[in-house]
């Protein structure tokens, strides 16, 4: 009883997104004129109060194991919880369905109370710290994005998208259970700090293949989750077919909580922690295997990315493309490298939100996803392209912007590791190069094509405008807060790694 | 008598079965059903090395685990398959094909 309520006092930001969860549910229920906003005030006041309890549980940096070691909680946790709950956060106050054409008029409870439960479920996943609490968490974050890219019923392409993803997800998290019932078989327990200390107590030659085998199953599941090649094939199909909002949630929450997951369990159980690095447990070499997926994503989300006429399948390919880069800060299995992965991911949280809420706007005002739709926007919406601007530069890493500094960090951690990694830097570089193509190509629609002359400018609210500033000055970060985003993210990087 | 690897085996047979369903069937029941199988392949091997191997319970409550969620992923999936017919009269897999590129 006193663990229970030990471990509770260490779980607020998830009581907090489950109470406001019950609470719009009721709320909605109740069908009063006044329950969109208050749905809407409901899902905002949790949402505000997790992200306020996550930075409070940062700031203590408690650690420990919670509920018999089934979840964990430790600075690095909590940083992934801060970057989780900002995300739900930022897309409930920017993306409304006042300025999001496709829900304008439906159900809000439903899509509010969906926003907290993926929340909530991405916050588990990046702090199982179980065999039995991963594969619940993955399969809740899973099962509530297919109903949110099924968000509207009588469309063909939500409907299409949302069948491909979950025949697609099924599918690779079934042979990752397959594989976590084999590592069950292998250790005889689900605890992921137990499953370390066995497989660092060696284990006979014989039952390396089986492992290597476990690796592979395992990364099916992490692939789909963070839509890294070959488990990729869902995400330009789901971005396109789900509402912009939904799409922009899924590309951030998800794949954040994903390669949270991915850390804990290849640092956590696959590497016994030392100064300043992690080093293999002996049993099974990872990282090549890990670092040729994470070259071959970047080069195929960034390759299919130059022909994509569609914005929302676009961003798709990109997010897929950043997948590979954010892999890199796995790949190093050091202390830069775990802080260059969430340095990106908070990048990656300000300017991939960013892109996608100017696409909803234009979709808004001009009711198009399409890019040869929209020549002739610098001279219609100058701010909306200024800022377009500022997050497309960030997506192809230019400084000051912030994607330049999740650039750097990566790019810093995976050459430290010596020369046998350099290669790997040289083709992230390639592939950053290639990826400028396709973004300043966006921006050169935007600005020099000619085309929809007789169009009268576009009249943003001003809370869309207020929103765009905002994005683009989270854009701007390093200019002012370089030094405080590096040092606190080193004093966050400690992996609880007991049971 | 009957071990561990007589299981093994069983599992193997199923996890091979259902990604064969999963590949070649073009309805999509018969593709939800090729799933039922890979999950359900993953529970015999689970409370079999909890009976055989592991000498505790771990594998038989994260069995039970996965049969919850796989309830839970067939209701949502057989909604969108049902949607999927209302829209298109057909609950063949080819025909959503709008999505491309």
């Amino acid at each position: 009883m006193d663990e229970v309520l030990r471990s509770l006092a260490l779980f607020r930001p998830e009581i907090a997104l489950t109470v406001g969860l019950l609470l719009v549910v009721l709320a909605d229920a109740v069908g009063a004129a006044w329950r969109n906003a208050a749905v809407r005030g409901l899902s905002l006041l949790s949402l505000a109060a997790a992200l306020a309890l996550a930075f409070s549980l940062h700031a203590s940096g408690a650690q420990g194991a919670l509920f018999s070691g089934m979840l964990v909680v430790d600075p690095l946790g909590a940083v992934f919880k801060i970057i989780l709950v900002a995300a739900g956060l930022l897309v409930v106050l920017a993306f409304t369905f006042r300025n999001s054409r496709e829900l304008h008029g439906l159900g809000q409870g439903e899509f509010h109370s969906l926003v907290l439960a993926l929340t909530l479920s991405n916050l588990l996943l990046a702090t199982a710290n179980d065999l039995v609490m991963l594969y619940l968490a993955l399969e809740m974050v899973s099962i509530t994005s297919y109903v949110m890219v099924a968000f509207l019923k009588g469309d063909r392409m939500s409907n299409e998208a949302s069948l491909k993803y979950l025949l697609f997800g099924a599918a690779a998290t079934g042979a990752m259970l397959y594989g976590l019932s084999l590592l069950y078989g292998l250790s005889g327990t689900t605890s992921l700090p137990a499953i370390r200390e066995f497989l660092a107590g060696g284990i006979p030659d014989t039952s390396r293949l089986a492992v290597y085998t476990i690796t592979l199953l395992v990364l099916a599941g992490f692939g789909f989750k963070v839509a890294a090649v070959p488990f990729h094939f869902w995400c330009p199909d789901a971005y396109q077919g789900a509402p912009t909002p939904v799409a922009a949630l899924l590309s951030v929450g998800p794949k954040v909580a994903g390669f949270a997951v991915m850390l804990r369990f290849f640092f956590g159980s696959f590497a016994v922690p030392g100064m300043g690095a992690w080093d293999l447990t002996g049993v099974i070499d990872w990282p090549p295997l890990l670092m040729l997926v994470s070259a071959v994503t970047m080069t195929v989300g960034n390759v299919a990315a130059l022909t994509q006429g569609n914005m929302k399948r676009l961003l798709a390919y990109s997010s897929i493309a950043h997948a590979g880069y954010i892999m890199m800060g796995v790949v190093a299995l050091s202390e830069d490298g775990a802080r260059a992965l969430i340095v990106y991911l908070l990048a990656y949280l300000v300017m991939n939100l960013g892109a996608f809420f100017v696409v909803t706007l234009v979709h808004l005002h001009d009711g198009t996803f399409e890019l040869r739709d929209y020549p002739g926007l610098y001279r219609r919406a100058p701010l909306l392209t200024a800022v377009m601007g500022v997050f497309l530069l960030s997506l192809v890493g230019i400084p000051p912007f912030v994607g330049f500094l999740g650039k750097l960090y990566v790019f810093g951690a995976v050459i430290e590791r010596g020369p046998g990694y350099w290669w790997y830097a040289v083709v992230g570089a390639v592939n950053a190069a290639i990826a400028a193509y396709y973004y300043f190509r966006i921006l050169k629609v935007m600005v020099m094509d000619p085309g929809n002359e007789d169009r009268p400018a576009l009249s943003l609210a001003f809370a869309d405008r207020a929103w765009l500033v905002l994005f683009a000055l989270a854009n701007l970060a390093p200019v002012f807060f370089w030094s405080g985003i590096d040092s606190w993210t080193r004093g966050s990087l400690v992996l609880y790694a007991g049971r | 008598m009957i071990g561990l690897h007589h299981y093994l085996i069983v599992s193997a047979a199923l996890l091979s079965l259902g990604i064969l369903g999963l590949l070649t069937r073009r309805n999509a029941v018969n593709v939800l059903m090729g799933i039922e199988l890979i999950l359900n392949s993953a529970n015999v091997n689970l409370v079999a090395f909890s009976r055989y191997g592991a000498g505790n319970l771990g594998g038989q409550v994260f069995a039970v685990f996965v049969i919850v969620v796989a309830a839970a992923e067939v209701a949502v999936a057989l909604a969108i398959v049902l949607t999927l017919y209302r829209l298109r009269r057909t609950p063949n897999l080819d025909e959503a094909d709008i999505l491309r590129g």
